[in-house]
């Protein structure tokens, strides 16, 4: 365990940055691709333009845009948890603005990891007049695997 | 059994999933998402980091978790959150079973809602994954 906080004033300016990272689109083969991954069946037909689309949709934005660089502060880091959240179902054809956000940063002391910093980064997928459709969030621990016990994320 | 929202009460189970993510579905993540650390891949670099075998990444899990929920859901309504708190890694090729049960229905922005927890079961029974996720039933 560290001897003073690594949470510094400047690691802490982090929490509450947003970065526009560009435009995604909820095309007809991002929707068919992340069915395809996660069902393990290739959709016979697709909802047409305007229709809802199964939230899946969303993990074949992930891979469009870098989020903003986190500081690298233990020598350790691991998943322990992500989310989807939609304030409405996706509609095919629809353009959404990705805004990623660093959402918080927390220390813990104790528990699996000893002392731990958790990073909680959310994109954010906007519709043209601003409103939130969706998040996806992921919360990063980063540790010491000296000072952990056995066990771990995913 | 599928959702039913005019019966469906607080306790009332998911059917479980039984699934089996294969190398295969692994490596069509990775490229859905462009990302491709080797040991989700590659048996000898998930050996090289002290795994016993290459690994369904976690965040591929909660698409799973929402997989359980709307074959459960159907036409029925939509999942607004799907959340997954990953406890231990699972292998690829490894049988997993998905869980759940209706935690709580309630009434919200005039919409009927249900809070379900969820879980990702390994074979040794173990939870690998703690999920939680929110539905909303259609008018």
């Amino acid at each position: 365990m560290p001897d003073q906080s690594l949470l510094t004033d400047e690691v802490r300016a982090l929490v509450g940055r947003e970065m526009v990272m560009g435009d995604v689109h909820v095309t007809p083969r991002a929707v068919k691709r992340a069915i395809e991954v996660y069902t393990g069946v290739v959709p016979k037909s697709l909802p047409a333009e305007g229709e809802d689309v199964p939230g899946y949709a969303i993990a074949a934005f992930e891979g469009d845009y870098e989020g903003q660089p986190l500081p690298s502060l233990m020598p350790n880091s691991l998943l322990i948890a992500n989310e989807w959240s939609f304030e409405r179902p996706l509609r095919m054809g629809e353009t959404l603005t990705a805004v990623h956000v660093v959402a918080s940063i927390t220390e813990r002391f104790g528990g699996r990891f000893g002392y731990s910093i958790d990073t909680r980064t959310e994109t954010q997928y906007k519709d043209g007049d601003g409103n939130v459709v969706a998040r996806s969030g992921f919360t990063m621990t980063q540790y010491s695997a000296a000072d952990a016990r056995e066990g771990g994320g995913g | 059994m599928k959702a039913n929202p005019l019966t469906l009460a607080e306790g009332d189970e998911l059917p479980v999933l039984h699934l089996e993510p294969g190398l295969g579905q692994v490596i069509r993540y990775c490229a859905l998402q462009w990302a491709f650390p080797a040991f989700f891949y590659d048996i000898e670099a998930a050996k090289a980091q002290g795994m016993p075998g290459t690994l369904v990444p976690g965040p591929y899990k909660v698409g799973l978790l929402y997989r359980a929920v709307d074959e459960w859901l159907g036409e029925a309504g939509w999942i607004r959150q799907v959340r997954a708190a990953h406890r231990r890694p699972d292998l690829t090729g490894r049988p997993i079973d998905i869980a759940g049960r209706v935690a709580r229905v309630y009434e919200e922005g005039g919409t009927k809602r249900a809070d379900l927890e969820l879980a990702v079961i390994n074979e040794r029974g173990e939870p690998s994954v703690r999920g939680f996720a929110v539905v909303e039933f259609n008018g």
